[in-house]
Parts: C-alpha cells; sequence; structure tokens
C-alpha cells in the first residue's frame, strides 16, 4: 500500500515487481488488460498472462512490446493511450526496463484478477448464520465478537446512564435532554428502560426532523439558487419535499418506497399533490441553462445515493474499476431524458407563482438520448439512441418499461377539483370584504364566467360560454382603465395614455368575438420554463403529455427489488454511519471494485437482509441498531488499553466512536437548552435576512449553494452539492462562533433560568449545568475548580452576565458540548 | 478518519499544543506516507503569495498586451483581415459549453485600442497608460501574454483558482493547496485569507481537502475583521479570562478520561488560536501605526483608491505577520466589474484607476521592507477581451489568448513570456493554460503538486501544470 501511495505522488523508490511495477500495472493497464476487460486478447495481471501475450521478450528484453509501447513517444502508439490513462514517466520506464532485463521475475504462486461478478458488493444479499458459540444475546455483537475474540481483544465497557440518555436523544430528535427528561429517565435506569427511551424518542416528531436532515444531505436537498433573482438552480418551494422527508420518516414509510416515490411518484400516484412532492428529488437537479449538466447530477447521485456506484466515472470512457461501460452511463441517463419540472397549484390556492409545488413530469417523450464520444456534450453519437438500461452484470430481470397513461386531471390539472374552486372562493371573499367597489363585482363576475366556459368547455364546444367569459373580460378590462385615469393624476402626459387606454378598452367591449378569441385560461400548473437554446429568453415551452413513458418507474423497480445487491446494503451503510460515527463500508457512496471486502461483511450482509425482511421499515432498524451493546459502549479507551494498542483505529468497533455534532444540532441544542426552540414544524424556509432573529429548527433555515446561514457553516454545513458524510472539521472559528454569537451569548441567561430553576444552590447549579450541558456527572475536582471560578466571577460583578451564566458559557465551549460521546 | 481530517487535526494541534495524541497521530502519518510535514519539499525561493484578482475579465489589448493592427483594421471584420485563420473551428474548440452564449455570435469587427501605450523602465516593458503608477515599476514585471482557458463564462473564475472547468465540478484551489501543503509562519493568524467580495464563484476553496483549508474571509475593519471575532454583548475581559482558564482544565481533567480523544486534542489547540486571533487579527487591520506617507501612497485618502488600497495595505500587513497566502480580489460581485460588455473605455479606465496607485504602492512597499524577494505578487483576471468589438465599444469574454503578470519571489522582472497572434486573439507562442500559473508559484514555494496529492482524488497531467522556468530568475 504505502508503495502504491509513493508511485502515486511520483517518486519511485526501488523494489522489485510486487511492490512497484505490479501496483503501477494495476492503476495504468488493469482496466483494459485485466479480468473487466481483455483488449487485444491481451492480459497484463499475472507475468504468465504477459509471456501467453507475448509481450516479453525473453531473448531481447529491451524489445519486450510491453516496454516499446510505454515508452512509444508516437500518440498513436503508446500505452495507456492519451485519453486512458496517463503516460509511465522517466523513472517507471527505467524500473520497469530494469525489471525486463532482470528476466521479469514473479513469484510462482501468482493468481490472476478476480473477475468482477466475484466482487463481495455485487453478490446477491443471503443472511450469513450467526456465529456459533458467541455469548452475545444481540446479532450485531455477535459478528463483532467473533472478530475481536480472534484478535484477543477485550472491548470497552457500557457508557453511563448519563452519557447514553443524552446520546439517545441526539441521535434520534437531534436534541439534548430537558430537564423533566433527566428527572424521567434518570431516576430507575435498567435496560427495559433504555429500550423505552428509544421507544419513545423514535415515536417523536421531531425523529422525522433529525433523521430528515441526514437523508437531505445524503439526497442533495437545496433551495434554489442563481445569480441575484434569476432562479438557475434547483426550484422555488422545494420545501415541499423537505416536508414530505420529515412526514414520511416519522409515518415510518419504507426506504424502498420512498425511493419509489422520489424517483416516479408521478407515474405511481399521478393524482396525489402530496406524494408527488416527493419528486422534489428530481426537480431539484433543475439546470435552467444546459440539460447535460443537469442530466449528469441525476445519473451521478441516483447512482451513488442509492447504489454506491460511481456512475460518473463512465462519462467519457469506460468504468476503470467496475464493469460499466459508457454505454450504460448513457442508457441510465435515458431514463431521466424525457423528465421536466412543473410546478402545481396546492388546494386553497390561486397564485402558482407563489403557491405552486415543484415536482417532475415527463415532457419530451420521445427525446433521443446518444452517447457523447468522449462525454464531449458536442459529439453526440447519432448513430444509435440509448434506450434505458441497467449495467449487464447488476440485471437480474428484464426491465418492464410500460408507458403509463395518465388520469385526465394530471395532465389537465385545471380539472382538479380545486382549482376553480380556489379561484372562485378568492373573487367572492375580495367582494365581500369590498362589496360597493365595481371592479371586484366586475372581477368576481368575469371569474365565474371564465369558471362556466371551462367546465362546459370539457364537455363540448361551449360557444357562448365562452362568449360570455370573453365579454366579461372586456368589461372588466374597460372599468380597470376607467379606474386608472381616476388615478392618474396631474401629469399630462399620464393623463392622454390612461384617456386613450379607456377609449381602446371601449372600443373592445363592442368588437364582436372572434372565433379564435379566447378568454384568459385558468392554470393548474406551469411548466418551469428552461433555457437551453439562448440564455436571454425562455424556451418554447413544452406541454402535459397524457402518458409517462414508464421509464422511472422501471429504474425505481430495479432499484427497490430485493434482488438488487447494492440497494440495501448501502441503505444500512447509511444508516450505520449516522448512528456509530463512522461507515462499516467506508467509501459511503462507491462500493465498486475500488473498495475492498469489508472487515465487517458479514455484519452488513445481516443487516441488509434484516432491512429487506423488515420490508424497509427503518424504525426496526434505528432500534434494533441502538440495542446492541456496541452501540451502548463508552467512548474512552480507559480499561481497554490492549484493544486502543491492537486496533488504534477502532477497526473492529470495541468502543464507541465519538461524533462531532451536526452544525443543525449544535445551533438547536444551544436554543433548547435555552427553552426557547420553536416547535413549530413544516413550511418555507426561513430565508438568511430573518435567520438571526428566528428561532426555528436550523433543518428550516434557507440553504442554497449560495446561501448559507454563517454560524452554520462554520460547523460544516452540508455541502449542497455533493455531501454524501459530513465533515468533522476543528477550525478556530468555531471556537470563536462558541463564544461570541449572538445565539449563545443571548441564550446564557435564559439557560440558567431553565437550570434547576435558578432557585438552586452553587453547588446543585454546577451538578444539573454539567449533566444538561454535557451529558457528565460531575467529577468532585471539577465541580471545585467550576465553585471556585463562580465565587471569582461574583467578585468581578459583571452586570451583563452574571456568574452562573458565565458557567454555562464555559461548558458550551467545552469540547463534550458539540462532542455526542 | 479521512487524511483531510486528520490533517486539520494536525494544522491546529501544530500550532504549539503538542500531545502525545499528536506524536501518535504523526506515527500514523508516516507510515501512511500521506499528509505533508508542513516543509517544502524543494528549497523554496519564496514563502507568501499576494493573488490579486480582477474580476470579472480585463482586457488584455488594453493593459499588458498591445496590438496596434486592431487600429490599423479597425472596423474591418475579421475575415475581411489577414488573420481571417483565427476563427477555424479546429482553433476554436478550446471552448467548453456551460451555457448558451446569451452574448451571441464571434465578435467579428475588430475594436480599436482603447487607450495607448508606452515603453517603461530599462527593460522597456510595454504598459497602457491606464496604469501610469504601475509602470513605475515595469522592471518588477514578468508579463505572461499567452494564457489559455475553456469556460468562456464566468465560471473561468473558479477555473482560474482551481484549474478546472466549473462542469468538472468543485476542486480544492490554489490557496488551499498552498496552505495544506506549507506549515504556519505565525501561530497567531490563519494562513490564507481572503480580502474583498467574493460573489459569483464557490466561496470555498477546500473543498476534497476539506473546509479547514478554505479561505478565512476577512474584513479591513478593526471592529469587525472576520463573524464573531468579539462578543456580541460587552462582556469583560476578566470574566472571559475567568472562563478560560476554567475551561482549560475541565479540559484538562477531561482528556485523562478520554486520553486518546484526538479530536479533543485539536479542538482544545484551536480555541487557544481563536483566543489569539482575537487580538492578533483586529490588530492587522487597525492602520494606526502606520504612517501618514504610506497611507497616502496606498491612496487611502483618495475617494477611489481607499478601497482597494486598504486591501493591500492590509495585505502587506498580513505577509509581513507570516501569513501564507492572501487572496485580493477586485471587482467582486455581479459577474464582475472589469465585465466591459460596452463602454469599455470608461470601464476599464476607471477600474485601473481603483487599483493601480495600490498595486504600485504594494510592490515598491513590498521591497522597501525586503519583502519582495519572500513574496510572489500576481496580477489576472479569468480571461481576457475580445479583439472585435461588442455592443459598439465594449468587447466580450474571450478565452483563447490573454495576459497576467507576477512579480518578487525570486522571479525575473521586466521580461515579457509567451505572445498571442497579431490581432491578440489566439496565445500562438509558449501557450499557458492557467495551472502553468500554480505550477510556477508551487515552484517557487518549494512545493511538489504530486507529492500532495490525495489517494483516492486522482488529479490529471493538467491539474499540475507546469512551471513556467523561463521566467524563474
Amino acid at each position: 500500500m504505502a508503495l502504491a501511495l509513493l508511485l502515486w505522488q511520483g517518486v519511485v523508490l526501488g523494489g522489485g515487481y510486487e511492490e512497484t511495477l505490479k501496483p503501477l500495472f494495476r492503476e495504468r493497464c488493469y482496466a483494459c488488460h485485466g479480468a473487466l476487460k481483455q483488449k487485444g486478447d491481451l492480459r497484463l495481471d499475472t507475468v504468465a498472462a504477459m509471456h501467453a501475450g507475448q509481450v516479453i521478450n525473453r531473448q531481447h528484453p529491451k524489445e519486450s512490446v510491453l516496454l516499446q509501447r510505454t515508452a512509444a513517444a508516437d500518440p498513436e502508439e503508446r500505452m495507456p493511450p492519451p485519453h486512458e490513462g496517463e503516460a509511465l514517466d522517466t523513472a517507471m520506464l527505467g524500473l520497469l526496463e530494469a525489471w525486463l532485463v532482470e528476466g521479469a521475475p514473479a513469484p510462482l504462486d501468482e493468481l490472476p484478477e478476480a473477475p468482477p461478478e466475484a466482487h463481495w458488493a455485487y453478490q446477491p444479499i443471503v443472511r450469513p448464520p450467526l456465529p456459533e458459540g458467541s455469548a452475545a444475546s444481540h446479532p450485531i455483537d455477535a459478528f463483532l465478537e467473533e472478530q475481536w475474540r480472534s484478535q484477543g481483544l477485550a472491548p470497552a465497557g457500557e457508557a453511563s446512564p448519563e452519557t447514553l440518555i443524552r446520546r439517545a436523544f441526539l441521535d434520534l430528535i437531534g436534541l439534548p435532554p430537558k430537564e423533566s427528561d433527566w428527572g424521567a429517565w434518570l431516576g430507575e435506569w435498567s435496560p427495559q428502560r433504555y429500550e423505552r427511551l428509544v421507544d419513545q424518542l423514535l415515536d417523536d416528531p421531531r425523529h422525522g426532523e433529525r433523521w430528515a436532515r441526514h437523508w437531505m444531505d445524503i439526497w442533495r436537498y437545496s433551495d434554489w439558487w442563481g445569480l441575484g433573482e434569476q432562479r438557475r438552480n434547483s426550484q422555488e418551494r422545494l420545501w415541499h419535499w423537505r416536508d414530505w422527508i420529515v412526514e414520511s420518516l416519522n409515518a415510518d414509510l419504507p426506504y424502498d418506497e420512498m425511493i419509489r416515490l422520489m424517483l416516479a411518484a408521478d407515474e405511481l400516484y399521478p393524482e396525489d399533490l402530496s406524494k408527488l412532492r416527493a419528486t422534489g428529488f428530481l426537480a431539484r437537479n433543475f439546470f435552467l441553462f444546459n440539460r447535460t449538466q443537469w442530466m449528469d447530477e441525476v445519473v451521478e447521485h441516483v447512482s451513488k445515493g442509492f447504489l454506491g456506484i460511481t456512475m460518473n466515472c463512465a462519462k467519457c470512457h469506460d468504468h476503470k474499476y467496475d464493469p460499466i461501460d459508457q454505454r450504460d452511463y448513457f442508457r441510465l441517463r435515458a431514463f431521466f431524458e424525457p423528465y421536466h419540472v412543473r410546478q402545481d397549484l396546492p388546494p386553497g390556492e390561486t397564485d402558482l407563482s407563489q403557491a405552486g409545488v415543484p415536482r417532475v413530469f415527463d415532457a419530451l417523450l420521445d427525446e433521443a438520448t446518444y452517447r457523447f464520444i468522449r462525454g464531449e456534450e458536442s459529439q453526440p453519437d447519432t448513430s444509435e439512441v440509448m434506450v434505458p438500461g441497467v449495467p449487464e452484470l447488476l440485471a437480474f430481470d428484464d426491465l418492464a418499461i410500460e408507458p403509463v397513461s395518465l388520469p385526465t386531471a394530471a395532465w389537465q390539472p385545471v380539472r382538479r377539483p380545486w382549482v376553480l374552486r380556489a379561484h372562485e372562493r378568492a373573487a367572492r371573499q375580495a367582494l365581500e370584504e369590498n362589496p360597493d367597489n365595481r371592479i371586484r363585482q366586475l372581477e368576481w363576475e368575469s371569474v365565474q364566467a371564465r369558471v362556466v366556459a371551462t367546465r362546459a368547455a370539457w364537455k363540448g364546444d361551449a360557444i357562448a360560454e365562452r362568449r360570455e367569459a370573453i365579454v366579461a373580460e372586456r368589461r372588466l378590462a374597460v372599468a380597470r382603465a376607467e379606474e386608472a385615469l381616476r388615478v392618474a393624476g396631474e401629469d399630462a402626459d399620464k393623463q392622454a395614455k390612461a384617456r386613450e387606454a379607456v377609449t381602446e378598452a371601449k372600443k373592445a367591449l363592442v368588437k364582436p368575438v372572434d372565433d379564435a378569441e379566447s378568454f384568459t385560461p385558468f392554470k393548474g400548473a406551469q411548466w418551469v420554463a428552461t433555457r437551453f437554446l439562448d440564455s436571454t429568453k425562455d424556451d418554447p415551452a413544452l406541454g402535459f403529455p397524457s402518458t409517462s413513458t414508464g421509464r422511472r418507474r422501471a429504474l425505481a423497480a430495479w432499484i427497490t427489488d430485493a434482488r438488487n445487491p447494492l440497494t440495501a446494503r448501502v441503505a444500512v451503510n447509511h444508516l450505520w454511519t449516522r448512528h456509530f460515527g463512522k461507515p462499516l463500508v467506508r467509501s459511503v457512496f462507491d462500493f465498486g471494485r475500488k473498495e475492498p471486502e469489508p472487515v465487517q461483511r458479514k455484519l452488513i450482509d445481516w443487516l441488509a437482509a434484516e432491512l429487506i425482511a423488515r420490508d424497509w421499515h427503518m424504525k426496526p432498524m434505528h432500534r434494533l441498531l441502538m440495542q446492541s451493546e456496541a452501540y451502548r459502549r463508552a467512548s474512552s479507551s480507559l480499561g481497554a488499553e490492549v484493544a486502543l494498542a491492537r486496533d488504534p483505529d477502532n477497526a473492529l468497533w470495541w468502543r464507541r466512536e465519538p461524533i462531532r455534532l451536526e452544525s443543525q444540532v449544535v445551533r438547536d441544542a444551544v436554543l433548547a437548552l435555552a427553552g426557547t426552540l420553536d416547535n413549530q414544524m413544516g413550511g418555507p424556509s426561513v430565508p438568511g435576512a430573518a435567520q438571526d432573529d428566528s428561532h426555528r429548527r436550523s433543518l428550516y433555515f434557507f440553504h442554497s449553494n449560495n446561501d448559507r446561514n454563517a454560524f452554520l457553516t462554520l460547523f460544516d454545513e452540508a455541502a449542497v452539492k455533493e455531501c454524501y458524510q459530513r465533515e468533522q472539521s476543528i477550525v478556530p472559528q468555531q471556537a470563536l462562533a462558541l463564544s461570541n454569537s449572538r445565539l449563545v451569548e443571548e441564550a446564557l441567561p435564559a439557560i440558567v433560568g431553565q437550570l434547576g430553576g435558578g432557585a438552586c444552590s452553587d453547588d446543585e447549579f454546577v451538578s444539573v449545568a454539567f449533566l444538561q450541558l454535557l451529558g457528565l456527572a460531575v467529577s468532585g475536582d471539577d465541580r471545585a475548580r467550576s465553585l471556585a471560578a463562580l465565587q471569582a466571577w461574583k467578585g468581578v460583578g459583571n452586570s451583563i452576565l452574571d456568574a452562573r451564566a458565565q458557567l454555562v458559557w464555559t461548558l458550551i465551549n467545552h469540547n463534550d458540548f458539540v462532542t455526542l460521546r | 478518519m479521512r487524511p483531510a481530517n486528520r490533517r486539520a487535526f494536525l494544522s491546529q494541534a501544530s500550532l504549539g499544543f503538542g500531545s502525545f495524541a499528536l506524536d501518535a497521530m504523526l506515527r500514523q502519518e508516516a507510515c501512511a506516507g500521506l499528509a505533508p510535514t508542513g516543509r517544502p519539499h524543494n528549497s523554496p525561493k519564496a514563502k507568501k503569495v499576494i493573488w490579486l484578482f480582477m474580476n470579472g475579465g480585463v482586457s488584455h489589448m488594453e493593459s499588458f498586451d498591445p496590438k496596434p493592427m486592431l487600429n490599423r483594421y479597425a472596423g474591418k471584420t475579421i475575415a475581411e483581415t489577414p488573420f481571417a485563420h483565427v476563427q477555424d473551428p479546429d482553433k476554436l474548440a478550446l471552448e467548453r459549453l456551460v451555457v448558451p452564449d446569451a452574448n451571441g455570435n464571434q465578435r467579428n469587427k475588430l475594436f480599436p485600442l482603447q487607450v495607448g501605450f508606452r515603453k517603461h523602465g530599462q527593460s522597456g516593458l510595454e504598459i497602457s497608460d491606464w496604469f501610469p503608477h504601475l509602470a513605475k515599476h515595469a522592471d518588477k514585471l514578468a508579463v505572461i501574454r499567452s494564457l489559455w482557458t475553456t469556460d468562456s463564462n464566468h465560471g473561468a473564475q473558479t477555473q482560474f483558482h482551481s484549474g478546472r472547468h466549473r462542469n468538472d465540478g468543485d476542486f480544492p484551489t490554489l490557496g488551499a493547496w498552498v496552505n495544506y501543503g506549507l506549515g504556519s509562519l505565525n501561530e497567531n493568524l490563519p494562513q490564507f485569507i481572503s480580502l474583498g467580495k467574493r460573489e459569483y464563484w464557490n466561496k470555498r476553496d477546500g473543498h476534497y481537502l476539506g473546509p479547514a483549508y478554505d479561505a478565512v474571509p476577512l474584513r479591513v475593519d478593526p471592529h469587525k475583521p472576520l463573524d464573531f471575532a468579539s462578543p456580541a454583548m460587552p462582556v469583560s475581559e476578566t470574566s472571559r479570562a475567568i472562563g478560560r482558564d476554567l475551561l482549560r482544565d475541565l479540559h484538562v481533567s477531561h482528556v485523562a478520561r478520554h486520553p486518546d480523544d484526538a479530536a479533543m486534542e485539536a479542538r482544545v489547540a484551536s480555541y487557544e488560536l481563536a483566543f489569539r486571533m482575537q487580538t492578533s487579527v483586529p490588530e492587522v487591520m487597525d492602520f494606526a501605526g502606520e504612517s501618514a506617507a504610506t497611507r497616502a501612497r496606498y491612496g487611502l485618502e483618495q475617494k477611489e483608491t481607499a478601497d482597494f488600497g486598504q486591501q493591500l495595505l492590509a495585505a502587506r500587513r498580513l505577509v509581513e505577520r507570516g501569513v501564507r497566502f492572501v487572496q485580493v480580489q477586485h471587482g467582486g460581485g455581479g459577474a464582475g466589474a472589469w465585465d466591459a460588455h460596452s463602454g469599455l473605455q470608461k470601464n476599464h479606465s476607471q477600474n485601473a484607476s481603483k487599483v493601480d496607485q495600490p498595486i504600485a504602492a504594494l510592490l515598491e512597499d513590498l521591497e522597501q521592507c525586503g519583502l519582495l524577494e519572500e513574496t510572489l505578487v500576481v496580477f489576472a483576471s479569468e480571461f481576457g477581451r475580445t479583439p472585435g468589438s461588442q455592443n459598439g465599444d465594449g468587447r466580450d469574454h474571450h478565452i483563447f489568448g490573454f495576459s497576467a503578470w507576477m512579480a518578487g519571489g525570486g522571479l525575473k522582472g521586466g521580461v515579457v513570456h509567451g505572445a498571442t497572434d497579431e490581432i491578440g486573439f489566439h496565445a500562438v507562442e509558449n501557450r499557458h493554460y492557467v495551472t502553468d500559473i500554480h505550477a510556477t508559484i508551487l515552484h517557487q514555494l518549494g512545493l511538489d503538486s504530486r507529492a500532495l496529492e490525495i489517494p483516492g482524488r486522482k488529479r490529471l497531467e493538467i491539474d499540475h501544470g507546469h512551471p513556467i522556468t523561463e521566467i524563474i530568475a
């Protein structure tokens, strides 16, 4: 490993075939001449294969094809070819030559690369049997124990009740326990009580808020962003999707159903606006100017997020490590090629631009997908249309792509019963508020006439109704023009113009109604315009077809099929990472051949099988993970020195991994401790300007590529472009934020008021402050230091913050305040 | 734990806060052969960088690359001139599509130079009359006239810093690499600082290196130089000191309960730096100690030059105190102040008058303090502008050939390197992609970009670039 790394760095140490050359071949040659592919019928993964392929010349080693081709100056000759990989540098070529001259020595037992289909993550998920003779009562612990035993490790013990209570609260609802929670749970602690605590927290609606933020990281939630007011990326009111995630988690909607809805709710439940919110997942990838960039993001993150496949590596050329060819990339894109975004009017609303719900629909039913030569958008290979499909190795069935015939209201959304009703109600209400207003009266009449005409048109020609609606609108236009003239003021120019407008409107009123003329239609939905053709004006409008291609429904069915070897494994790895602080499979978005079989292979397979067996419900999985001893261990290595010495990286989970709390939890915890957290759920994102004064949970803050909250950003806010795992950085600005921010300073007196009711002794206050802020039973030494500091602060007599507030300030700046132990 | 995080711990933990956990980490690092040591790989010629970036795109033809042919053929379409070949489609293939071109077609009608040029210094370097102060330092400049890039929209701003077209995603910027590769020279200040507005392009720098390598944005305001720099409420310093002492004691006893928690060690160290920054950063931004002559030299007393002058004086004070990389943006906001699609003469002459005197003052000042030898100053913008006119009196974005200059830091002065063709269209001689600027800087700092690479984050040859050896002294 170390030598391969040194090669990466362009530094070549000496060393033979196995130490240096083989890793070099693996990196530069195996993609085409190994298990994945055998271009020119040549393999280079063993020396025997090189001989068989006649690329080594025993008589004249320097004339070996292997050397000649890698050293060739002519790009046509050179291996790897210029578009496939970097050339070997002089030092590498020198080593290669020396090795050939030496007679190309190789180990006797050299094995070829395993075939790609043998890769662990591509194997069907089969529940492994529990290790025999294990003393552990929980399957997770039985799998882990097997490994400790083989390594001679003894794990850390169970964490203190204080730590466990805080851990469970922060992990499941993202907020620390309140005073009453401590009273309720700490008194009579037992394993049964712990289980009840977990159950109670899973039923808490704040659980959905906490875990929604995790999935929003993975699924790339972002409010819209652009330049100035121009919406270039994502969608307005994407928060509807966020609310759907929160609600779905609280309702324990199965993970597979969540995927199906996010990818294809419009094909599965075309009339259910509540479920259609789920397709915000796809609407989020909207990019105003360029379809390929939009599609690239969809392909990359559907693959990484749900399947742990780096499909993006196959955009320009065949994948270098995994059995995915460039066609597969574009075949995956083909599933999404037809879709566009529209905004639908929800019940009770009349203004799409203010209230539309973003969702996707198939707009371009016949749009062809072409492979781009070397990934260049400007070079489509139009000789072959790419049909939707999945990589051959991962196909277990024929994809059933059946077009979906949509119900009328889905593609004629004005027919949804609430659309016309809402317009009528709004006009009537406006009139009732101001019954003598002539314009409101005429507006009401015009809306009525248009409603009648709209309904009549659904049944037939409705010429009379149409005429009536048009005339009603003309009457309204005259009244509005007259009103405009009335308020035109002194300016002669303006008056003249307004007068002219009245004349025109009156002229229009008496004109016969033309056959081609139409009244202003009501809209139940609006296509979100793109500017692929010209960045200064909208592309020609797209309509709503009466069918959908069924492609995304088929893709979702394949992803969520229990036979798919990747989906459940990737999902349980995501769950594990967030409960346990680090993943079982290290690269959470790449389960491909670059990721070796994980140490806990059996455990991840068992968990994946369990998720499927529990019908993809996640709440039982949370419970299962948290019931394990592994979850409940202490994070300290005290008393586990042997384990620390043998496994310093805790690869075998002999202790709890401490987690730096996510940005949102840090802020929410401060407000919760102060008792000032606003518990309102859902709704529009809180805009940047209102955030300083807002006490809403952080997940509701407007969050995009351009707009991020300053406090949250310092604690590794999720990057909206890709965040499969949060960073856990440590930078001095975090300390400044916790020391000096208005958020913290304003909370200090309130927190003091919440702790012990303010009426306790200093001694009691110290205990309760350590417990509630840090989850610690204060030690004797720390108590003495804290009491001394309280005395010292009282001596200073600061009027802004009293001594207890100063102690709270100190504990908020303590390492464990931002740490989930 | 990913390498980036390890490195983050190290960079903080190494700030004079040694511990056994740190030792353990260093041992692991050494085994893995991954993270930089903070020492240069080769002997350095320079230690620090001041990076001046003109947002929007400076016309190379009206700054450092005069093209008299534009006057001679003014008003003619390119096809009517002897230079029609510049529009051969294969020569234009560099451009990668990002967004449909709102600005329309090729700018075909040649637009005459909007400013005069003179030769300056002993070298006779040509500089336009819009930069009279800078012209006095002509013999310090190494002008590169043969840059090219591939994003014809302002995404090229990101590209100039990271080396990657925005369609490729986000990658660490040059300042982040320098910050990552080199240790600290001052334990009281962040090592990578950004001054001036930075709006159009991503505000992050570290990307896969981690947020620890993002630039720390500072404001030239001693009262609020960075977010959360001082308490929101007037808390007495005595009270804070009691709190800090208690916190230190509590951490010591907590470390005993968690003897191998490297993150906690690093966090404690970062608190120490944060505390020092509360004093050190406002001190840098307080110019009270600067002489009247210095203030006048940077143009702090004139409305036009005051903004940029303050930033450059701050930049000098920062490098003086050991900050490695100071990135100064001029004209950030919208697409960038220099984006002269129309009215180029007015736009560029005004912008130049804002930056010219402060930049000259910076070079002079650095030289007088003896800092110019160890400080590399760079002047660049995301692309140049078209030889042809747009909207009658402006120029469009132009990626096929444009200029930048560097000074100090062991480079030659008074030299011109590379060339564009007769009308400033294509870079034709000694062509350089933007990462060659990066490679030159890293070379002077003694860093080997390949030795900094993160496993699993394979960089391309073009990401590394090649040092421009011809301008190295």
